[in-house]
């Protein structure tokens, strides 16, 4: 092997072992070679660029045939001419949001009770926690510290509400799973009631901001409540 | 129905298949683009059409590679979506600026500056390689070129950059030819 040889492969790949023998004998490529490696640790440096946190898309149901959903547990109370009245006017709702409205809300609550129905595969009966890096990613530092203490987190979600980028999450309840919505600034002045079928949910005050909470209709919301309002503080 | 292709199980894989990988997915996305806030819109793209297409990815292990590949058709969609060309332009954008300030240091954003202006050509097979350290084979396979083109233009890509930022190349121009 000769220099040009030599210095060629390292070009191609720094991490080229061979031309010992040549190496051995030639001060000049084993200059080149040291050359070489200190640049590609620059290189390595420059290509590694920071990166910014992970924000999932929200992602349309694919399959749901063994999604806990609300819609399908009322779906089994409703005629059969209401579900294909729904179609229609679930077509129709696509279109209008395809042409680039979005849905309009009187009120938080009533866009918090329509979002539980926007990804059904977050309402699932599951022993297996998300990970505490998708927490961390979802519930950043930045907007809440989140004590996890007895709480089994199953879905974690960035999700837009009135607006706003806020944490979804869903813990199990004893009677499934229950949604919860940390929305650091969404100030309101008392807790109020959230109504829907099949649910049964509330928007409580917390600080500066509020959280939703909602299960199934028979849960019982209150310890589920005073543990998530204890295990959250809002970042500044 | 298979478990594994049902909602909740099909939404924890994907999960864990993207969050280890996002990284290079965005990084990719930046140097194949050259602009963070399209790499950040090819990204969200690629998620939702790797969501879609998850139950194509038979072997976990070849996520990485699947999701580059992903990434890589996403930013063309991109471009061809808007008609733009992906001109290589001497002058850097305010954006490039923007990440060329986050270097560490001055050597660093040196090279940053360089690895912008480097041709698409030669700047991709480099960011393969160095950052996501693919094999001149996979490097071929990706951008379905041979393996001596992509040897090639490696080559020429590390002496193109060593050029624009003038690095003292130890033994330069005394090349013995024994």
């Amino acid at each position: 092997m000769n220099c040009e040889a030599y210095r060629r492969a390292l070009d191609e790949n720094p991490a080229f072992d061979g031309g010992a023998g040549h190496i051995a004998e030639c001060a000049a490529c084993r200059a080149y070679r040291q050359s070489a490696l200190a640049f590609e640790t620059t290189l390595a440096k420059a290509l590694e660029l920071p990166v910014p946190g992970l924000r999932m898309p929200e992602l349309p149901s694919v399959d749901g045939d063994n999604v806990v959903s609300l819609e399908k547990r009322r779906r089994g109370i409703l005629p059969g001419w209401f579900a294909l009245a729904a179609s229609v006017a679930l077509v129709g709702l696509v279109s209008f949001w395809m042409l680039g409205s979005p849905p309009q809300y009187d009120s938080l609550a009533e866009e918090i009770v329509a979002h539980l129905d926007h990804e059904p595969a977050a309402l699932r009966v599951t022993d297996k926690a998300v990970s505490d890096r998708r927490l961390h990613e979802v519930v950043p530092a930045n907007i809440a510290n989140l004590d996890q203490a007895g709480s089994l987190v199953t879905y974690a979600q960035t999700c837009k509400i009135n607006g706003k980028l806020v944490p979804h999450l869903v813990i199990q309840g004893s009677n499934g799973p229950v949604t919860v919505l940390l929305m650091p600034d969404e100030s309101i002045d008392q807790a109020e009631v959230l109504e829907g079928e099949g649910i049964n949910g509330v928007l409580v005050p917390v600080g500066n901001g509020s959280i939703a909470i909602i299960g199934d209709k028979d849960e019982n919301l209150e310890p589920i409540q005073q543990r998530v309002v204890n295990s959250v503080t809002w970042s500044a | 129905m298979n478990d594994s292709t049902a909602g909740p199980d099909r939404r924890g894989r994907f999960d864990d298949t993207v969050s280890g990988y996002y990284p290079d997915m965005y990084r990719y996305a930046v140097w194949l683009c050259r602009d963070p806030a399209i790499a950040d819109d090819v990204v969200q793209e690629s998620l939702l059409r790797a969501w879609k297409a998850l139950d194509s990815l038979k072997d976990d292990a070849a996520a990485k590679q699947w999701l580059l590949t992903i990434v890589r058709r996403e930013n063309a969609r991109w471009f061809e979506r808007r008609r733009l060309e992906t001109v290589d332009v001497d002058d850097l954008t305010p954006a490039q600026e923007a990440v060329i300030a986050e270097s560490p240091n001055d050597d660093v954003a040196d090279v940053r500056a360089a690895i912008f202006s480097l041709e698409d050509d030669y700047r991709e097979p480099l960011v393969l390689q160095v950052l996501m350290g693919y094999s001149t084979k996979e490097i071929a396979e990706l951008m379905e070129l041979g393996q001596g083109a992509v040897l090639t233009r490696l080559h020429r890509a590390r002496h193109k950059l060593r050029e624009a930022v003038d690095f003292e190349a130890g033994g330069a121009g005394a090349v013995d030819e024994r």
